[in-house]
């Protein structure tokens, strides 16, 4: 059966329902976007096009799309843009919930050693920051551990979803270390001396390198183990944790911003033979050479940053990722692990970029496409692309621009509710206003 | 002369003092120990250069001491017959030295890491009648505590220093200096008990420290109040005094007294500060009380130096040159800014620009890691074209004025104190070396080495056992550390252990066996002169006479080492100092023709496409289409904004840009702080901030207490003095507080924990305020009266400004309760609220701010960082506005102050509303809140020329600023940071390679200890959402 539907999806916006949001339901039918222009990001936009979708999954994109399946639903979108999901690519959503309230905060383990510990299993598929940041189009969220210096694995998340683990979509996405400063911080809050900086310093480095070995010593008697019965291996939960970084199956995302952190990374990754990204990458720009050389991707945080040195340049932040792109360095932009309520302003980190240099097109790829690339989830998102997740949105215009808004957004071909707590409260007390005659 | 003593008064206590102890016409009060000494202290000291004072030489003269004072000097003094002589041909004699400024602090050292220092610094002899605050002791003499480290003074003398200006170093109102000689400590070495100066320094403890102030802020409050109060407590102890049946007595207070007493006599308030700004604050508090302003300098005041000047102080001026930054990789080049750069490269030049600007100044070893150091510094700043006379003249005369000391010390002159510096060569050639100084006619000797000098070619015969031998002995090195070797006939043997001591006796030994010794041989005996003679012991015991003639003196070989050149710097000082600073500042053209933009006027002309600006004088003189200026008119700009958007310059209604200090948290009401006082000028965020189009600001007090201090509204003029960035005209303000922040627990347990007891603590506070007004008004004027006057309140003066509708209340709150709590209040005590801050749930209760009629000036769509913000939503601004709040949005960050025009977006977005009504959020909207609409926030006829030049819509995320203009001065300009980035480039490869190549970086490599990271306060932002900022 064939429906055609002309939504008008701006009413979405204004009255929407004022209910908790519901995880949707599995895509029940195909369903068509048609008439729309539609952006798949990996290729030319494609005007007045069309995207069908069945069981989660791409099954045809461009110009017309013929021999639909029985029961499709078509949507007919004249006017508006179908872009891909966007992606938080470095963040603490689900971990997080009120950032001053200790007890909602659940990304930092105790100790400095924690490559065991696992963000998925922390994920909080009812944290009210969920609803709030897909509804702006931000639909997939890699949520990373950030205490200590290991600070475990992290998971990239689907922005809908009744568990943990209906919402992953994949773990572990990579181990993550955070690279010791390597000088003093000049900070008015900072009364560290360099002598103690570099005391601190050399203290991690030698931690870094003993735990590595262990873990390689653990790796070594597990191969053996697997080969022979006779080899009996005690399991450390640990080092155990780290056999994918190992085989180089995942990367190290490796938290370093200042450029002697990312040189000394560069170093000790060479040395130790992972597979690396650098996130943060504030100073990436400034040996992009090395950076290409060793095809060691950043993720960029965070555009809307000041300069950290007093003499630099006001744009400097801005800029990054222009220079990391003119540079033929692999990256994208994201807002950081910094907390997790504000990701819905993700795009708005491209643009920003694009304003002070970097394309558009590269802007919109570095928020979607890019992410995808660096965490290894390119082949299911990041571009609309047969084969590829129905993880996508309608829109009215440009995502990277403030002004522009997100109509109806589908995670895996799964409609999703596009309330959150935000318009339930707007429409709550718009209520209020009604009631005492100020508003109509 | 009397012999009574004067208390306080200065002339007649030094004369007390000086002939009391110097001439000891008076018996010791001390009984002694000991036999009665009395060796005559009369001498002539002949033969030397003599400089009585700057500029002035007499050549191979005489002085004459007697007990301490010169008796007679100049080329053909009488000597009398009980002189002891003392040849100094060769010497040069210089009046001794005055260190203006020697420190004596009880103070330990600070505390590292976050916890409190708890005052641990305060003296604890406290007293039933000492100031309520710790740190006020105006009371205090430096002389209670007084105890001189001999090593402290034999350093300063062998610098040629002599007598120096003592004085406190811990608190606030420190207290009393005094002047003391730097001989051996006795209770003679006091000059002056009570010296010139009652000691100010804006000291505070740490955030978590309980006692008031624990800001900056706070510091620069309760000194103003101190003065106040030091006034009022003179009149009212005078109407007391006359009327005491018709008073009550006043409170006794010693710090007051004693500050009150100072004033009177017209004496002078030294001021410590760290930075150039530092020094504008204590002027500008000068001004205020009138006050004699001495400052204890900082070696930046080059970055300011006509503004310091206007100040008319004298200067204690600090040599303290930075070490070189170190730049020895290019990765840690990158962590030092220019501004550091560019100081080490000036600031050895800065004596020399006071000296220039005709800045009276005096120099001290004071702030020195190494006092040693000072004469180094010293050199390196003649070498750089500071005068000899004018250093000389920074020691001796100038002090010797300045600290009241001239009749006694300065120069050398018949009857003064016999404190002199005796040298080898003129002082300031580095080779020159300072031998002795004479403190009170007494010698102290500064170089002690043996009077001979083993060094040179010795011919020396030595026989042991029946032989005789002749060798050639050369002996080299440092005067008081030889070294030499043996040579004889084709073999040369080096000398072990040699040694000249004080008493003139020279050992050394060798290693016989070249000379069929096997063992060392030992030398021993004494040099007079060209002669040396001794005794010695072979291998075996054998006995060993030995004596010696020198055949040739010792020559130095020539040193390698090329001195570096030392050149006055040849950067020129920009305002601010730094990268971005400007050389000169904007000009105002006379005339600004900005045409064919697409205009938002945000006032009754909308957004006209294709029209015209026209600014005269700097204000604006037309909005309209087809405007021109004669070609002819000298003065006037045009801009082709062709494709361009042009939009009133951006407000910020909630900022803490620029500010050295944020929050006074030490009580929950500390209305008598404002932020005008602690305006950082030179905060690099006001650049960036002027690059995103901000052109106004209110920057508001922290959010540490329910009522906190006073704002100020200030305009971006990036390069201005802090007085100069405010926005005369604004409407004052203050900034109170309410939730989490206020409410949140103290270690040392403040009141209040609660939302009751905010709302309480306010309560209380405008109901003591209501008190104090009936109060004044009961009493009049106060002075000359019946009764005394009321005294004059700081903090409850600015409560009554709120309540005389004078001061605009601008209130952090997040909750609706404490919303509406604020709103009832306001209305109980019938004051105005400016604003709401943040009031992200003021879309809960906009009915009820709007009927107070009060802004909201809120965040976008920041929500989820703390508790109090968990219903916070985006579309709180535009439902409020709605519902006929007048809504603005700000930024409380340094960061997001950049791209406020994108935030007005947000409402475009959430409202969702037109373009143009959002705009309002950052432009007239808070103009209105900050009651300067009249002046900002529109580009209308009349307006202040404060406008952006845009390259697309500014609602766009795409498009960015180009150029910001204020009063018709263009403060921001992107062409012109391109060309300051190309400079900047330049200066920092030119001065790097300078560091590298000055030799100086090598021993500064990897280390960073007691290297100043920066300047005081610079570049940190501030925010009341991360909390209070620990």
């Amino acid at each position: 059966m064939r429906r055609t539907i002309t939504t008008l999806l701006l009413a979405v916006i204004t009255v929407s329902i004022a209910s908790d949001q519901v995880p949707a339901p599995p895509q029940t039918h195909p369903i068509l976007l048609m008439n729309a222009t539609i952006h798949p990001v990996s290729a030319d936009e494609i005007q007045r096009g069309a995207i069908l979708f069945e069981k989660g999954i791409i099954t045809a994109i461009g110009r017309r799309v013929t021999n639909l399946p029985d029961n499709t639903e078509t949507i007919d979108l004249l006017g508006k843009h179908v872009y891909p999901g966007m992606i938080a690519a470095a963040s603490v959503i689900g971990l997080t919930e009120i950032g001053a309230v200790a007890v909602t905060r659940d990304f930092s383990e105790r100790g400095e050693v924690n490559p065991n510990v696992r963000a998925e299993v922390a994920y909080h598929p009812d944290s009210e920051i969920i609803p709030v940041t897909r509804s702006n189009g931000v639909l997939l969220a890699h949520s990373c551990p950030t205490g200590g210096l290991i600070s475990g694995t992290s998971a990239v998340m689907m922005l809908d979803g009744w568990t943990w683990e209906t919402s992953t979509l994949k773990a572990p996405a990579g181990l993550h270390i955070n690279w010791p400063n390597m000088g003093a911080v000049r900070s008015r809050y900072s009364r560290i001396t360099e002598e103690e900086a570099v005391k601190r310093r050399e203290k991690a480095l030698k931690k870094l390198d003993v735990v590595f070995e262990e873990a390689r010593r653990y790796f070594v008697a597990k191969e053996a183990a697997d080969k022979s019965g006779k080899i009996k291996l005690n399991t450390d939960l640990r080092w155990e944790a780290m056999l994918p970084v190992l085989r180089g199956e995942v990367p190290v995302f490796m938290h370093a911003s200042e450029v002697r952190q990312i040189e000394s990374a560069v170093e000790w990754a060479n040395r130790q033979n992972v597979k690396m990204v650098i996130v943060g990458g504030y100073d990436a720009w400034r040996v992009a050479d090395l950076l290409k050389k060793y095809e060691i991707p950043v993720i960029y945080e965070t555009v809307n940053s000041l300069p950290r040195r007093r003499w630099e340049d006001f744009d400097t932040p801005f800029t990054g990722p222009a220079k990391l792109h003119e540079a033929g360095v692999q990256y994208c932009i994201s807002m950081g692990t910094g907390g997790a309520s504000n990701h819905r302003n993700t795009p708005y980190e491209a643009s920003k970029a694009a304003s002070y240099g970097l394309p558009k097109n590269e802007a919109l790829k570095s928020v979607t496409l890019y992410a995808a690339e660096i965490l290894g989830i390119a082949d299911k998102v990041g571009s609309l692309e047969k084969g590829k997740d129905a993880t996508l949105m309608i829109t009215d215009g440009d995502p990277l621009e403030i002004t522009t808004q997100v109509e109806q957004v589908y995670i895996q071909g799964k409609k999703i509710d596009m309330s959150d707590r935000h318009k339930v409260l707007y429409d709550k007390y718009k209520e209020k206003y009604r009631q005492l005659g100020k508003i109509k | 002369m009397k012999k009574t003593r004067l208390p306080l008064s200065a002339y007649s206590l030094i004369f007390f003092c000086f002939f009391a102890t110097v001439k000891g016409q008076v018996k010791p009060v001390d009984p002694g120990q000991t036999i009665h000494h009395k060796t005559p202290k009369v001498f002539v000291l002949k033969g030397a250069t003599i400089i009585p004072e700057p500029g002035k030489v007499i050549e191979s003269g005489e002085i004459v001491i007697r007990d301490g004072l010169i008796e007679s000097i100049g080329k053909s003094a009488k000597i009398p017959g009980d002189a002891f002589e003392v040849n100094l041909s060769g010497k040069t004699i210089y009046s001794g030295f005055i260190e203006s400024y020697l420190e004596r602090s009880d103070k330990k050292p600070p505390v590292t890491g976050r916890r409190s220092q708890q005052n641990q610094d305060e003296k604890t002899t406290t007293t039933a009648t000492s100031h309520w605050n710790p740190k006020v002791k105006p009371d205090f003499s430096v002389l209670e505590q007084y105890d001189f480290p001999e090593k402290e003074g034999k350093t300063l003398r062998s610098l040629g220093f002599t007598s120096a200006h003592l004085v406190p170093g811990s608190g606030i109102f420190r207290g009393q200096s005094a002047l003391i000689h730097l001989g051996n400590w006795s209770p003679g070495s006091v000059i002056k008990e009570a010296g010139p100066v009652q000691a100010i320094g804006f000291e505070y403890g740490t955030w978590s420290d309980p006692t008031y102030p624990n800001s900056l802020l706070g510091a620069v409050a309760l000194t103003r109040q101190t003065f106040y109060d030091a006034k009022w407590y003179k009149e009212a102890w005078e109407t007391y005094g006359r009327f005491p049946e018709t008073n009550d007595q006043p409170e006794e207070d010693r710090g007051l007294a004693a500050l009150s007493t100072h004033l009177e006599n017209k004496g002078a308030i030294l001021f410590m500060t760290d930075e150039e700004l530092g020094s504008l604050r204590a002027g500008k508090i000068g001004k205020e009380f009138d006050l004699n302003v001495w400052l204890k300098g900082n070696g930046y005041e080059y970055r300011r130096l006509n503004d310091i000047k206007a100040l008319d102080s004298f200067v204690i001026l600090p040599i303290n040159f930075p070490k070189a930054p170190d730049v020895s990789t290019w990765e840690t080049a990158l962590q030092i800014t220019s501004e550091e750069l560019r100081h080490w490269d000036m600031a050895p030049d800065n004596a020399n620009k006071l000296a220039k600007a005709k800045i009276p100044f005096v120099l001290t070893t004071s702030e020195l890691e190494d006092k040693k150091t000072f004469r180094n510094n010293l050199l390196k700043m003649i070498k750089r074209g500071f005068s000899k006379d004018e250093a000389l003249a920074s020691v001796t005369t100038t002090p010797a004025k300045r600290l009241g000391l001239s009749e006694v010390l300065g120069t050398l002159k018949k009857g003064k104190i016999a404190n002199l510096v005796v040298t080898d060569g003129d002082y300031f050639d580095k080779k020159s070396r300072v031998e002795s100084v004479w403190i009170e006619g007494i010698k102290y000797p500064v170089i002690t080495e043996p009077k001979a000098d083993a060094r040179g070619t010795w011919t020396m015969q030595w026989r042991y056992d029946g032989e005789v031998r002749i060798d050639s002995l050369k002996i080299t090195g440092e005067r008081t550390k030889p070294q030499g070797k043996l040579a004889g006939h084709k073999m040369t043997i080096p000398l072990k252990s040699v040694t000249l001591s004080s008493n003139n006796m020279f050992n050394f030994a060798i290693q016989g066996d070249t000379l069929g010794m096997d063992g060392i041989i030992q030398f021993s005996g004494s040099i007079k002169e060209d002669y040396a003679e001794g005794q010695g012991r072979t291998p075996t015991g054998g006995t060993l006479s030995w004596f010696a003639r020198r055949a040739a003196p010792y020559e130095k070989e020539k040193e390698e080492k090329t001195e570096t050149q030392e050149k006055t710097s040849k950067l020129v000082v920009r305002y601010p100092e730094g990268a971005f600073g400007f050389e000169k500042m904007p000009s105002q053209p006379e005339l600004i023709l900005v045409k064919n933009a697409t205009i938002w006027t945000m006032g009754p002309q909308g957004v006209m496409e294709n029209s015209d600006l026209l600014i005269k004088d700097g204000k604006i003189w037309k909005v309209g289409k087809n405007l021109s200026i004669s070609p002819k008119a000298k003065n006037s700009v045009i801009i082709d904004a062709q494709g361009k958007h042009v939009t009133p310059g951006i407000i910020d209604c909630h900022s803490h840009t620029a500010g050295f200090s944020i929050n006074e948290g030490a009580q929950s009401v500390t209305a008598e702080v404002r932020i005008q006082d602690v305006i950082n000028s030179d905060d690099i965020n006001v650049y960036r901030q002027l690059a995103g189009g901000l052109t106004t600001a209110n920057v508001l007090h922290g959010s540490a207490n329910p009522i906190g201090g006073q704002n100020a509204v200030i305009k971006l003029r990036w390069g201005s003095a802090p007085d100069q960035l405010l926005f005369k005209g604004a409407p004052q303000g203050i900034k109170f507080a309410l939730g989490e922040n206020v409410k949140r627990e103290r270690s040392w347990g403040r009141y209040p924990e609660t939302r009751m007891g905010v709302e309480q603590v306010i309560r209380d506070a405008f109901t003591a305020a209501a008190e104090y007004k009936t109060k004044q008004a009961s009493r009049g004027g106060g002075k000359g009266g019946k009764l005394i006057p009321v005294r004059r309140d700081l903090e409850l003066d600015a409560l009554v400004e709120i309540l005389n509708g004078k001061r605009l209340v601008h209130s952090h709150s997040y909750r609706q309760d404490e919303i509406l709590m604020l709103a009832r209040v306001s209305q109980d005590f019938n004051f105005r609220i400016g604003t709401f801050q943040h009031v992200l749930e003021g879309y809960k209760v906009a009915e009820a701010i709007a009927e107070v009629g009060a802004g909201a000036s809120t965040f976008s769509d920041w929500w989820a960082y703390k508790y109090e913000v968990i219903d916070a939503i985006p579309y709180n601004g535009p439902l409020m506005e709605k519902v006929g709040v007048v809504v603005s949005y700000n930024s409380d960050s340094s960061e997001l102050a950049r791209r406020l025009n994108t935030e007005a977006a947000k409402a475009a977005k959430y409202g969702p509303m037109s373009k143009e009504d959002a705009f309002r959020f950052v432009t007239i909207n808070p103009a209105i809140q900050l009651g300067i609409d009249n002046r900002v926030g529109s580009l209308e006829t009349g307006k202040d020329g404060d406008f952006v030049i845009w390259n697309g819509d500014p609602m766009s995320m795409y498009t960015a600023c180009e150029q910001t203009w204020i009063d018709g001065k263009k403060y921001f300009d992107l062409t012109r940071d391109r060309e300051m980035r190309a400079k900047r480039k330049e200066e920092r490869n030119a001065l790097i390679q300078k560091v590298l190549s000055s030799g100086e970086n090598k021993m500064e490599k990897g280390s960073n200890k007691g290297r100043r990271m920066r300047r005081p306060g610079e570049a940190e932002s501030y925010s009341c959402v991360e909390g209070e900022l620990k």
